[in-house]
Parts: C-alpha cells; sequence; structure tokens
C-alpha cells in the first residue's frame, strides 16, 4: 500500500506496524509515578491528575497531555488516612477523603486546611467531586442523597447550596460528561441521574437497567463497576454488563428520555471499557483481547476482529541502534521490569476512562493508542475505511496521510469506478462537512483566531440550551408519568435523527466548554505539547511531518490536496490508457459539485491532457462546452496547449480567453495566428492598449501584403496618439514604402 | 451517385442545392454505415446486382420519410432554418453534464476491455457522444429517423400505413411513394422465403419502418437483421464505424425519453448473440440507477419542443467545426411568410457559393462574412458567418432599419451564442 510508503520516513510508525497484528497498543514507555513508601495511587479525572500518596504528602502528574517524561508537583498535606482525593477545577484546593463521613480541603496556596463533616452519623459519604456548574463548586455524593456546595474563598468554607434527596446504594461520575448517576434498588438497577454542567443541572428521567435472570428466585445486583459512562461523539452513554446474558447494553442520554440503544455481545467474565478518539473500545479481559465498535451510526458492528492489546517499544522487540544513546542508562533498568511489564491485561491493571490503563502495581500509567494502519489495512470496504478515517480526530495527520494512501492505491489498482466513486464521495462529503463545523479552517487558521470563532458560537448554542434546562429543573417534581408521556414522541424525533447530531432533538451531550476540554482542545494541545518538547524528548510521539501541521485537527481532504496528492500523483505512476483516470475525475466532479465545492483548476487541466493524449478531442468539446470543466484562464491556456494538436481545441481555448474577458491574452492570441485585422477590431472594442503595435504590424508585414501594412500603420496612428513620432511607425513606415517601391517596380 | 431531381411548376419546388446534396449525401452515409462501402460491394459482385439490390429497398425506405401526404416532399426552400447532416444538441447544466459523463464512462466499459462506444439521446437530442464526428451524425441521423421515443411512436403508424398498402394493393396513386412500400415489401418477402439461416441472398432492410419495438428489458430490439439460429432471438444490428472501419453490434436502450446507443467492437464477442446479451445484461446491473439519474437531471432541465424558440427571431445557428445545428422549432418557421423563406433560400444559395469559393481559393483561412438583405415583405434575411459558425436569420417585425436588424442579431448573438457573431 502506497500509504505505508508515504509513513515509511516515521521510524517508530514503521518499526510498530510490522509487530503482531493488533488493532490498539500502549506504548513504552509508560508514564512512572512510583514515588517512595507509596500508600495509595488515585487518579482525578477532573483535573486529569493522576496522584499517588504517602501519610504526608501526594504527588500529582499531569496526564493530560500524556508525556512519560513529566515530572510531578507534591504538596505536603496534614497526616492521616486517605480514601480519595480530587483536586479543584483551578487546583487550587485538594479535598481529601478521610473518612466516610469527614472529608478535608486543603488550600495549596496559604497551606490552610478545614474540613467538612456529614451531619448525621447514619450518613455514609460515597464519594465527591468539583464541578463547574454554575449553582455549585463542590457535590458530595452520600448514601442520602446529593449535597451541593459553593465554595467560599473568603470565609474557606463550603456553603449547601442544595439537596437532593435519595437514597443511594453507589453512584457513578464522570467529569468528560458532567454526569452522575446514583444507583438506588434492590439490585441496584434503578438508576437517577444528574447532569451537572456548566448550563445547569438537568435531571434526568429515572430509569431501570436490564439485566437477565439466571434462576427464577435469584436477583442478580448490579455493581459499580459494571457501568461505565462514556462519551462518544459528543453523546453520552451508559455502559451497561449483563453477566448473566453475557451482554453490555448501551443507552443513551437524551435531555429527557434515557433509551436503550441495543446491546453488545461480550466474550469474556471480565470486561473493561475504553475510548480513544470516539472509537469504543471493549477489553474482553479474559480472553486478552479488545473489540473496536465505532459507534457513529446504528451498526452495532466491530470494526474488526477481537485481537489483542500489544504492547510497542519495550527495549527487547526494538533496535537499540534507533534509540539515542542517552537513553541506554534507562533500558537496562526496565530491563529487569520486563517482565511484570510484560503482562497484557494483568490483575493489577485498573482502566481509567476515557483512555488510560493504570497498572497499580508497578505505579505506571499507560496511554492506549489506535493503529489506525493496522484497522485500515484490516478492511477491505474501502469506503467505510475512509468513513473510519475521517472521523478520527487525534491523529488527524496520520489518518488524512492514510485516507490519502487509499484514494491513490485504489486508482492505481483500477478498482471498479463505483467502488472508487464511493470512497471520493465519502471524502468529499467529510471534508463539505469540516468546512461546516469549521474543522478544517480550525486546523489551517492560527490557533487563536479559530478558537475565538468557536466559543463565540458555542456560546449561542449554550445558553440556548441552559434556557431549556432551567424550564427543565423548575419542573422538579415532574411525575414520571409525565416523562413517560413526553418519550414516545420523543423517541420517534431522536431515532431519525439519530446519526447526525440533531440539535432540535436535543440529546444531551457534553456541554460546548468540556467539549473543549476534553475533546478538541486537549488533542490540540497535546499535539503542541508534544511539539515543544521537541524531538529528542519525545522520540515516540514526535515525527517530522506531525511538527510541522501539528494543528491539524481534521483529516479532512481539500480539493486541492486532493489534486496535488492523489490525481496529479497517479497521474505520474499511471500506465496505459488514460481513460480510466477521466472517469475518475469525473465522479470527483460529481462528488464535488453535489457539494458545492470550488475544485482546483489543475484538475481541468490535467483532465484535458488526459482527454487530449487519447485524443478524445470531441468529448474534450463537450466537457468544456457543458462547462464540466469551469473555464479560468488556466483552463483556457491548456485548451491553447492541447490544441496545437487540434484546430477545434484550440478555438475553444480562444473562445474561452474571450469569454472570460481576459482581452489582452486574446488579442495576442489573434495576432500570434495572424489574424490580426479580428485582433485589431477587437482591440479598438475593448480598448486593449497593453499589446505591442509591433506586434501587429509585423504580423501585417509577414503577410507581405502592403495595403494591410497601411492598414494596421493606418489604425495605431488614429488608435493612440503619439503613434507617429515611436520608432515603430518609422520602421514599418520605411517597410511599407520599400514594399510600395517594389510593388511598383515588378509591376513594370 | 447521382440525384435527379424534376423541377416542376410547382411553387414548392424551389430547391436550394446545397440542401439536396446533403440529400444525397445523408443516405449515401447511412447505406455506407450499414453495408460497409459501395466499392467494396461492387468488387464483389461486378455485375452489379448485389448492390443494386441492397440499393433499391434502402433508397425506397430513406425516401419514405419525406412524403407529405401523398407527395414526395424533397427539402424546398421551406426548410431553409434547417441544416441536414449536423446533429442536434441538447444544452445542459454542468451538474446534469457530469452525471451524463458519469453514465458515459459506465457505458464505455461495459464490455469489460474492449472498448465500446456510446450515444445519448434525450428525445431527439444528442447529449453525448464518443463516436467520431462523422460516425456521429450518421448514427445520430438513424436514431433520430428510427430508434427515438419520437421515431418509434410514429414508427408504428408508417408501419400500418404500409402494412395497409401491401395488403390492399388496389391503392395505388402516381406518386412514386405508394409504389415504394409494396415493391420493396416484395423484395424482402421474397428473399424472406429462403430459410432464415441462409443469409447469402437475404437483404436486410436497415431503414424498414416500424420494425423497432421495446423489449420488456429497455432494450430495442428488431428483426430486420434475422433471427438468430440458436437462441432463437432476434440477431443484433451491426454497423460500420467510419473512422476505425470496425464492425460493431448496435444495442439501443430506452428508458422514459432517454434513448443510449451502445457500440460493441464485433471482434470482441466471440459467441455471438449470447456475449451481446451479456454485456446487455451487465449494462443493466451497472448502469440502471445512473441512467434513471441523469433521465431525471434531464427531464427536469428540460424545456419541452420548443426550448430553443426564441421569440422574435427565426434562426438557424450552424457550427460548421462540430457540425452542430440549432434552430428555430419548426412550427415556429411555418408563421414566416413564404416571400421571408424565399429570400432566406435565396440568400443561403448565394452564400453557399460564396463558401465553397474561399474553400476553393485558401483552404483553411476562414472567411468572415455578413449579408442582411431586404425581402419583398420588408423582413430581414441575415446572414453572419464567423471564425466557422454560421447564422441565418429571418426577422419579420424589423421591418424598420438595417441598424435595427443588426442591433437585432447583436442582441441575439450576445445572448445566446456566447457573442460570437458581435466581435465588432
Amino acid at each position: 500500500m502506497s500509504g505505508k510508503a508515504s509513513s515509511s520516513s516515521q521510524p517508530s510508525i514503521g518499526l510498530s506496524g510490522s509487530g503482531a497484528l493488533s488493532h490498539i497498543y500502549i506504548q513504552y514507555p509508560p508514564l512512572r509515578c512510583s514515588i517512595p513508601e507509596s500508600r495509595g495511587l488515585h487518579y482525578d479525572d477532573g483535573t486529569k491528575l493522576l496522584i499517588p500518596s504517602t501519610s504526608n504528602q501526594i504527588f500529582s502528574w499531569k496526564t493530560v497531555p500524556f508525556n512519560p517524561l513529566a515530572t510531578s508537583t507534591s504538596d505536603s498535606i496534614p497526616e492521616g488516612p486517605i480514601l480519595s482525593i480530587r483536586f479543584s477545577l483551578d487546583t487550587k484546593l485538594i479535598a481529601i477523603q478521610r473518612s466516610s463521613s469527614e472529608i478535608q480541603f486543603w488550600i495549596r496556596e496559604t497551606s490552610e486546611a478545614f474540613s467538612h463533616r456529614c451531619r448525621s452519623d447514619s450518613e455514609n459519604i460515597l464519594g465527591f467531586f468539583w464541578t463547574d456548574c454554575p449553582l455549585c463548586d463542590f457535590v458530595v455524593v452520600k448514601n442520602s442523597g446529593l449535597d451541593l456546595f459553593a465554595y467560599d474563598s473568603v470565609a474557606k468554607s463550603l456553603d449547601l447550596v442544595e439537596m437532593r434527596k435519595l437514597n443511594v446504594c453507589w453512584y457513578v461520575y464522570t467529569h468528560e460528561s458532567r454526569l452522575v448517576l446514583l444507583a438506588s434498588g434492590m439490585q441496584c438497577r434503578t438508576f437517577t441521574g444528574f447532569q451537572l454542567s456548566s448550563a445547569g443541572i438537568v435531571r434526568l428521567p429515572k430509569f431501570d437497567m436490564a439485566m437477565a435472570k439466571p434462576e427464577a428466585n435469584s436477583k442478580p445486583v448490579l455493581a459499580a463497576e459494571d457501568v461505565y459512562i462514556v462519551t462518544v461523539y459528543g453523546r453520552i452513554y451508559c455502559l451497561q454488563v449483563d453477566r448473566v446474558a453475557m451482554l453490555l447494553h448501551s443507552y443513551r442520554f437524551y435531555r429527557d428520555a434515557v433509551v436503550q440503544q441495543g446491546s453488545l455481545p461480550i466474550y469474556s467474565r471480565k470486561i473493561a471499557v475504553s475510548v480513544v478518539d470516539n472509537v469504543l473500545l471493549v477489553h474482553q479481559i479474559d480472553a486478552k483481547v479488545v473489540i473496536l465498535y465505532d459507534i457513529f451510526a446504528d451498526s452495532r458492528a466491530p470494526i474488526s476482529a477481537p485481537l489483542p492489546l500489544q504492547s510497542r517499544g519495550f527495549p527487547r522487540s526494538y533496535s537499540s541502534s534507533s534509540r539515542s544513546s542517552g537513553k541506554d542508562g534507562e533500558c537496562s533498568e526496565v530491563n529487569n521490569k520486563i517482565d511484570h511489564e510484560g503482562i497484557i491485561y494483568g490483575d493489577n491493571w485498573t482502566f481509567i476512562v476515557p483512555d488510560l490503563i493504570c497498572d497499580v502495581s508497578n505505579n505506571f500509567l499507560w496511554k492506549i493508542h489506535l493503529d489506525l494502519e493496522a484497522i485500515a489495512a484490516s478492511s477491505s470496504e474501502t469506503p467505510s475505511v475512509l468513513e473510519f478515517l475521517q472521523r478520527r480526530k487525534l491523529e488527524a495527520i496520520k489518518a488524512k496521510q492514510l485516507c490519502l494512501g487509499i484514494a491513490r492505491t485504489v486508482i492505481l489498482e483500477r478498482r471498479p469506478v463505483s467502488m472508487v466513486s464511493k470512497a471520493i464521495d465519502v471524502l468529499v462529503s467529510s471534508y463539505s462537512l469540516s468546512l461546516k463545523t469549521g474543522s478544517y479552517f480550525k486546523g489551517i487558521k492560527t490557533e487563536s483566531t479559530s478558537s475565538g470563532v468557536a466559543k463565540t458560537s458555542v456560546a449561542r448554542s449554550s445558553t440556548d440550551v441552559s434556557t431549556s434546562r432551567i424550564d427543565g429543573t423548575s419542573i422538579r417534581h415532574e411525575s414520571t408519568a409525565g416523562v413517560d408521556s413526553e418519550y414516545p414522541s420523543r423517541a420517534s424525533t431522536f431515532s431519525a435523527s439519530e446519526s447526525e447530531e440533531n440539535a432540535s432533538s436535543a440529546p444531551l451531550r457534553t456541554d460546548s466548554r468540556d467539549l473543549q476540554l476534553g475533546g478538541g482542545k486537549v488533542d490540540r494541545v497535546n499535539l503542541t505539547g508534544a511539539h515543544s518538547s521537541g524531538p529528542t524528548d519525545n522520540p515516540v510521539f514526535v515525527n517530522i511531518s506531525e511538527q510541522q501541521d501539528s494543528e491539524l485537527t481534521s483529516p479532512a481532504i481539500s480539493p486541492d490536496e486532493m489534486y496535488k496528492f492523489v490525481f496529479a500523483a497517479v497521474e505520474e505512476e499511471m500506465v496505459g490508457d488514460p481513460s480510466y483516470l477521466v472517469s475518475i475525475i469525473v465522479e470527483f466532479l460529481c462528488s464535488t459539485n453535489m457539494e458545492k465545492i470550488k475544485v482546483h483548476p489543475n484538475l481541468y487541466v490535467l483532465a484535458i491532457q488526459l482527454l487530449a493524449r487519447n485524443e478524445r478531442y470531441a468529448e474534450l468539446e463537450s466537457f468544456v462546452t457543458n462547462k464540466i470543466l469551469e473555464p479560468s484562464k488556466e483552463v483556457a491556456l491548456q485548451l491553447l496547449e492541447s490544441g496545437r494538436q487540434n484546430i477545434q481545441t484550440r478555438k475553444l481555448g480562444l473562445e474561452m480567453l474571450r469569454q472570460l474577458s481576459l482581452h489582452h491574452d486574446y488579442v495576442s492570441l489573434l495576432v500570434q495566428d495572424g489574424r490580426y485585422n479580428e485582433a485589431l477590431r477587437y482591440a479598438r472594442k475593448y480598448q486593449v492598449t497593453t499589446v505591442r503595435p509591433a506586434l501587429f504590424l509585423q504580423a501585417a508585414c509577414s503577410s507581405n501584403n502592403s495595403q494591410h501594412l497601411a492598414a494596421v500603420l493606418r489604425f495605431f496612428s488614429d488608435f493612440i496618439p503619439d503613434f507617429r513620432t515611436t520608432s515603430d511607425f518609422t520602421t514599418y513606415y520605411g517597410i511599407l514604402n520599400e514594399m510600395n517601391t517594389s510593388v511598383a517596380a515588378t509591376s513594370f | 451517385m447521382v440525384m435527379v431531381v424534376e423541377k416542376g411548376k410547382d411553387s414548392d419546388a424551389i430547391w436550394r442545392i446545397d440542401a439536396l446534396r446533403k440529400v444525397l449525401k445523408e443516405v449515401h452515409s447511412l447505406f455506407v454505415m450499414f453495408y460497409g462501402s459501395i466499392r467494396a460491394m461492387l468488387e464483389k459482385d461486378p455485375s452489379g446486382g448485389l448492390i443494386r439490390s441492397h440499393l433499391y429497398p434502402f433508397i425506397m425506405d430513406y425516401l419514405s420519410d419525406f412524403p407529405v401526404g401523398k407527395k414526395l416532399q424533397l427539402p424546398s426552400f421551406r426548410d431553409c432554418l434547417k441544416e441536414r447532416g449536423t446533429v442536434q444538441m441538447l444544452t445542459m447544466g454542468r451538474e446534469a453534464a457530469i452525471e451524463v459523463q458519469s453514465l458515459v464512462s459506465v457505458l464505455d466499459s461495459c464490455a469489460g476491455n474492449s472498448s465500446c462506444y456510446s450515444m445519448i439521446l434525450f428525445h431527439d437530442l444528442l447529449v453525448s457522444t464518443t463516436l467520431s464526428p462523422d460516425d456521429t451524425i450518421n448514427l445520430f441521423t438513424y436514431a433520430v429517423l428510427r430508434l427515438s421515443p419520437n421515431a418509434l411512436s410514429s414508427g408504428v403508424n408508417s408501419w400500418s400505413y404500409i402494412r395497409r398498402g401491401s395488403t390492399s394493393s388496389h391503392f395505388v396513386s402516381g406518386s412514386a411513394l405508394t409504389h415504394s412500400g409494396p415493391v420493396s415489401e416484395q423484395i424482402y418477402h421474397s428473399s424472406d422465403t429462403s430459410p432464415v439461416g441462409n443469409n447469402i441472398n437475404r437483404v436486410t432492410r436497415a431503414l424498414q419502418h416500424g420494425k423497432w419495438y421495446k423489449g420488456k428489458d429497455g432494450f430495442l430490439v428488431t428483426d430486420i437483421w434475422g433471427v438468430d439460429v440458436g437462441s432463437l432471438v432476434c440477431a443484433t444490428p451491426t454497423v460500420w464505424l467510419q473512422q476505425t472501419e470496425e464492425a460493431m453490434y448496435l444495442c439501443p436502450y430506452q428508458f422514459k425519453s432517454l434513448t443510449l446507443i451502445l457500440l460493441i467492437p464485433v471482434s470482441s464477442i466471440l459467441n455471438g448473440e449470447q456475449g451481446v446479451a451479456l454485456v446487455k445484461q451487465q449494462l443493466l446491473e451497472n448502469a440502471s440507477l445512473k441512467i434513471l439519474k441523469v433521465e431525471e437531471k434531464l427531464s427536469k432541465g428540460w424545456g419541452g419542443e420548443n426550448a430553443y424558440h426564441v421569440s422574435g427571431y427565426r434562426y438557424l445557428l450552424v457550427d460548421g467545426d462540430r457540425n452542430i445545428s440549432r434552430a428555430s422549432p419548426p412550427g415556429k418557421v411555418t408563421t414566416l411568410a413564404k416571400e421571408s423563406l424565399l429570400a432566406l433560400s435565396k440568400l443561403r444559395d448565394e452564400v453557399d457559393l460564396e463558401k465553397s469559393r474561399a474553400k476553393r481559393d485558401n483552404a483553411g483561412c476562414e472567411k468572415d462574412l455578413e449579408v442582411s438583405i431586404r425581402a419583398k415583405n420588408n423582413a430581414w434575411a441575415i446572414a453572419r458567418i464567423t471564425g466557422g459558425k454560421e447564422l441565418y436569420m429571418v426577422l419579420e417585425k424589423a421591418s424598420e432599419t438595417l441598424l435595427y436588424a443588426s442591433d437585432a442579431v447583436e442582441k441575439f448573438s450576445n445572448r445566446y451564442c456566447n457573442g460570437a457573431f458581435s466581435l465588432d
């Protein structure tokens, strides 16, 4: 595949691609967060910090951007048990759960502390998190419900804003979705959800999760580790493991409804879920394989067959020559540990949503990567592979290169036109979409302006949403029946508009700010982070091409790039009948015309060259007259060039120049053709004074007709003031006199 | 070939020589397309029997298209706003043109590696062709005469008319045409009595009326070329391409007003009718959707029979380089006064003369020409020739001045000819 050829300049990819079959991988080195006397390892998904702790000190590593060589910051805190830790979103405060009833707050600047306790002893703190919801800053989940607090930075205390009384067995929360799901009931399968977004609090209707019964009388109890909140393409889903049915049920959240979306089969008692670049990974831990799903359309089919997770870049499988000598010391150190590092899906692995794996026993943090190249190579359904690649954002450059490579390959292999046409459709409509959403230009323009544009548009949409959400919260005691009655009418709306995220159906999605934080913006930070750290520090992630346009966020391919990297490139390599390529260009024009996208004139020029090479001049003519090849100066000049062999084609080129009002070129060409009379008439009509009179005079002179020469001289004498004083006039006047005398001489 | 025309007293019998010449040329070209060169036939049978047996029914069938009522009406001055031997093109938008081109590439590649040719018509107008200009004219002429939806529906009528003529042989009149029916029918029948497989003496009457009909699969079939012995299906007609001198199977397909003509090289198909059927099937599989789409797009942009009518003008536009013409619809031309038509016909005669003179004098150099004459009824008859393009026009309302007439031409040129005739 030529896609591989293009990436051969990137040693890391080339090497990793040669390994065993896998679609996802973790890349050595991991982020090591081992500290002496470590007591526990925590992860705060609000600030994306990995936090190992000792009894009186905590260390924090940034995981975004993921950089294995990142250094930690440490904080000394009062000694005591640590059940969990979460930094405030501005990282000024640290909340530490000390017991089931006490949370201690540590103000980092002033090293002050204050505590928060449950009011009654019967209450148990199940967990807590910081939020950017405008109503509150801090949320405590207790077995008796939710407490929402605002932090008073002056008084250094928490003020209770609101309480939501509920029985809670356990809860799940992700900062990415801002969604907290509270489980209740005997089987813990009844859920109440709240979304605490920057737009306000939305209460979701209560819903039950499906659970198959193993026997008539036994009722399995749902556990917190069986429920995952995942965010895919800005939509929020909940995935629930049903161990009896061996199914992974999925639910999608809308503002006023929760809808079951179908189930995925599972092949392992123990599973884990990750999301990388909007691709859902279901780790079948017992089977040590992972299945990939792209839940974009309705399809629940996996992207490809289950394959193991691969670890890459370990020194033993890595040729040492390609590594810098500075890393040698580290290599030997690693070699000792390789045995336990090499265990994939070990018992000590904890999966952190969305895309991290924490090796608790070694204090390693791995980031999961998609191997786009392997995924692309594993499917022969070119259009769907391209669709998949066009949806990737994290490795947009690579996805783009792969797409270009695939496009070149299908053309070079002369696959059926219908198939290539579908593939082109995918690329063109993806580009068109990226134009509409602005993501294409986001990658091209400077970052500051693009984000400014994005913010204003986003802000508008979020205010829209917030008003409707406030409505929703004001009716706090809305009965379930009310929601139910509303539900069927909703259901029809979103089932139809599900594939495209239609705002009118008001699906509950991560709010705009979150999208920027957790989605696009992070990608950009990630890439620019790699950029600034330089190639020597970060040999694994950085390659030259990524550095050059590290701001690229969309793999969309513009028509110009299609011309440059596909058509022009292919044309050089292609042998034999060029009519196939002409057909492909027509299909491309078909797609671009459908999406109303302008095409690079060079593509038209190429089409003319191909048609002329085949001597299909009649068809070329119909291409031009029907404006399949849109008129432009480039096209006209190519027609004139190809018209050397075919006078009709040349005429078309001339005609096009005239119709484009390129007067100077038109007149010059007429003169060149010896049609100087016509040229003069035209020059007079359109006042073309830029063509030198000498050209006309020369042409008239070469006709050897003294009358013509006299006429041209006369014309310029009238047309251009002071022409009689120029050297042209004197020269040709002399020639004219000579001609007349010679004529007179011969006539004697 | 020589054509003898009797010049009667009838005022309608005022001909333009060049138009008559074109008729002769057309019948010859069509004959060559179906039977190969006349010289080759003469060489095969020097006595001339073979060529005569072919030419006679062919010309009779050809002439049967000219009658008005019971009379044979050769192109007269009334047809001076028409140009035989040219193609009429459909004007379409870019989007439709791209769709058409996409369909064409499917058509041309539907017989595997061997390259087919295709021609697409919408109603009686040419949409696209991959044939050489000369072959395009011939096939287009044939398609409009016998294959287009119009021809098919009118063909039924004329077929029944001839049939009636042959069965009720008492239908006799002095005109040449009514003879032609029964006579050619007799020739056909006499050869038809020989066994089907024996094609030596059989004369295929390529221009026979009413012999094409639409099959269930959308392909047009005819039994003019006999019936294949093996499969008992109608034999696929073959034509000779002038440019490549290649024999091609002729496979017309029709969907609503859209007619596709696929030409498959005979040499590329080894097992005869079976092979052709296979290609046809392939075409249906690969192109059906596109055909649907193209038909839809073209119908949407279709302006009807009078789409190219420009009110106030009666015109004929000929692009001699591309063999394309466009004219006011015939119905509109008939509204012109006889004097106007006569004037234009005369003007055209003169222009023809001038053109041939210019051609003789210096080949390659194009002559520009502009003539405006005033007819007896004060109408303007105008001819303009620029860069290989010709514009003929009758302006009956422009009875005022020459300036007015010339202005009208200018306007027309700018609006409908991309300014091709307004270079001054």
